[in-house]
């Protein structure tokens, strides 16, 4: 303050005001209690809303724990369903994959010459599945491959001088269209055509043989 | 921050002011309150704007008639801060050895005062005023809204105050006697180097000078300031009776400044006086034989380059806005 000056002022200070709209002495206090006030109704919003969430999950679960039977239930129904499902399903498909043999081998005995006798007509059981992997969580109620191969084998005797010609004529009947939808190819492993040597030199006449058919393989679809 | 500085940073929330609008309130104008804004830039006060503004100021003389009132300046007027000055009748300033407060103590109303040592072996200078009116003056400018009150003064230390910071003064090498002339009185002040070493009040002013008119002449008061004008008759026989003790007070200040610091007063102002000039200055020089300086309060102040509200004739009613300039630029030196 200069010395000289003669400011002889009157006015006291709690008569100083601020011109400016805003202020300070007024809006700090007042934003103050405000953001005090905010951050408590914020925090009581919270609660509130934190509490009625736990209410609601308590409820939830409350509710998820009696329905919980209901739904073990239902899903061992459906588990059964299911199972029951892919049962019927194998079975469907074992029916559409049956192969009837008997409209074929009724017409078989027209075919036999008189000098064969038919030992043996066999369908032999397929091979055996690999085993199945442990690690499977769902295990097949049937066999996994789509097709399987099936073979016929006839095995007889013949007693005549014209053995071969006997067994060719059997052999190319099997080939003929009336067995074609059960056989589709028909041949004599080797070492099968020979004489029936363990019923001793009476019978040495007759001869022992063996037909190998390859038949439509079996299709489960 | 400390709790002391804080709080005082909420209450004193005038650090410096440098663009203020100066109020004489209770001059009873027929003109109006006489409004005077300057802003101090660089180093140099310059006014933005003045003129007389119709607002209504019927200063209370009792604290029973304090009305609660507000202002709304003008745009031109609104500074940041407001420098009031207040004519009353029961203010008062003098030369007090007791200090402030003695004085006050026995009176029926609460006073407020405030001292200045204005030079050393000097009583200091004690400006007081009725509390009620300080009250009510600071409550016409309320809070939140340009302006606001930074200051408030008695109109006789306003007009000083202003003087003193005036390029007049400055000229004059700081050794002075300076008249400010009011309506009912009339202040008389002696600087040196350009302190405030004498003031005093002489019950002699404006009025009277019109009174004394009115009555010789035979003319209503409202004639009398024409009549100082007109050259068909000497007023000067009818103002010398009244005009004489107030010059021989004058004479007195100046040989006391004489005997105090050893040098001639050479300068003798006079502010405040809106008419007749050259009558007091022809009395003057009869009387003490020395030359009188007539001073405008606008003298050594420039005008703002936006000077919005500046009337045509400021010069001429200059002197009545002696008050109100006094009082902002006081604010201002003191800044």
């Amino acid at each position: 303050m200069n010395d000289a000056s003669l400011h002889l002022n009157l006015l006291q200070d709690d008569e100083r005001f601020s011109s400016s709209p805003i202020r300070l002495r007024v809006m700090v206090p007042l934003l103050a209690v405000l953001g005090v006030v905010g951050l408590g109704v914020w925090w009581f919003l919270l609660s509130a809303h934190i509490g009625h969430v736990t209410h609601e999950k308590t409820t939830l679960e409350t509710y998820c724990a009696e329905l919980k039977p209901a739904h073990d239930q239902v899903l061992a129904l459906r588990a059964r369903e299911k199972e029951a499902r892919a049962a019927f399903s194998q079975l469907d498909f074992y029916r559409a994959a049956r192969i009837r043999f008997g409209d074929a081998l009724a017409h078989l005995p027209q075919h036999v010459p008189a000098s064969i006798q038919l030992t043996e007509l066999r369908v032999p059981t397929p091979p055996p599945l690999p085993p199945q992997d442990p690690a499977l969580k769902v295990k097949p109620l049937g066999p996994t491959n789509l097709a399987e191969a099936v073979t016929m084998r006839i095995a007889g005797r013949v007693s005549s001088s014209t053995a071969s010609e006997a067994v060719r004529s059997l052999l190319e009947a099997l080939r003929q269209p009336v067995f074609s939808n059960l056989i589709c190819k028909a041949e004599i492993p080797k070492g099968t055509f020979r004489q029936d040597a363990a019923r001793g030199p009476a019978v040495r006449e007759h001869i022992l043989f063996e037909i190998s058919c390859g038949c439509s393989e079996r299709r489960f679809e | 921050m400390s709790r002391v500085s804080l709080s005082s940073s909420f209450s004193k929330p005038f650090k410096a002011c440098s663009d203020v609008t100066g109020l004489e309130l209770g001059a009873g104008l027929s003109e109006g309150v006489p409004a005077v804004r300057l802003r101090k830039s660089k180093g140099r006060v310059e006014v933005v704007a003045a003129d007389f503004l119709d607002l209504p100021c019927v200063l209370p003389m009792s604290p029973e008639e304090s009305e609660a009132q507000t202002w709304r300046l003008p745009a031109p007027f609104r500074a940041p801060c407001a420098a009031l000055a207040i004519r009353s009748p029961q203010a008062s300033l003098c030369h007090s050895a007791g200090g402030h407060g003695e004085e006050t103590a026995d009176r029926a109303v609460a006073y407020r005062s405030v001292s200045r040592q204005t030079a050393p072996e000097m009583p200091p200078l004690v400006a007081s005023l009725p509390d009620f009116q300080a009250a009510w003056a600071v409550r016409l400018l309320p809070e939140g809204r340009r302006p606001t009150a930074c200051s408030l003064q008695i109109t006789a230390a306003a007009a000083m105050g202003g003087f003193a910071a005036s390029s007049a003064l400055a000229r004059a090498g700081g050794y002075a006697v300076a008249l400010f002339v009011f309506a009912e009185s009339t202040s008389l002040a002696a600087f040196q180097e350009g302190r405030l070493v004498f003031y005093r009040e002489h019950a002699v002013g404006m009025d009277h000078l019109r009174s004394a008119i009115s009555s010789e002449v035979g003319i209503e008061l409202e004639l009398a300031d024409s009549a100082l004008e007109n050259t068909l008759f000497d007023p000067v026989p009818i103002i010398e009776p009244v005009l004489r003790p107030l010059y021989r007070q004058v004479e007195i200040s100046a040989d006391y400044l004489l005997r105090r610091c050893k040098r001639q007063v050479e300068h003798f102002f006079v502010n405040g006086l809106t008419i007749g000039d050259e009558l007091w200055g022809e009395l003057f020089k009869r009387v003490m034989n020395r030359t009188m300086t007539f001073c405008s309060p606008f003298d050594g102040i420039g005008r703002a380059g936006q000077a919005v509200r500046l009337p045509e004739d400021v010069e001429k009613r200059a002197p009545l806005l002696m008050t109100a300039l006094g009082a902002a630029r006081t604010v201002l030196e003191d800044a």
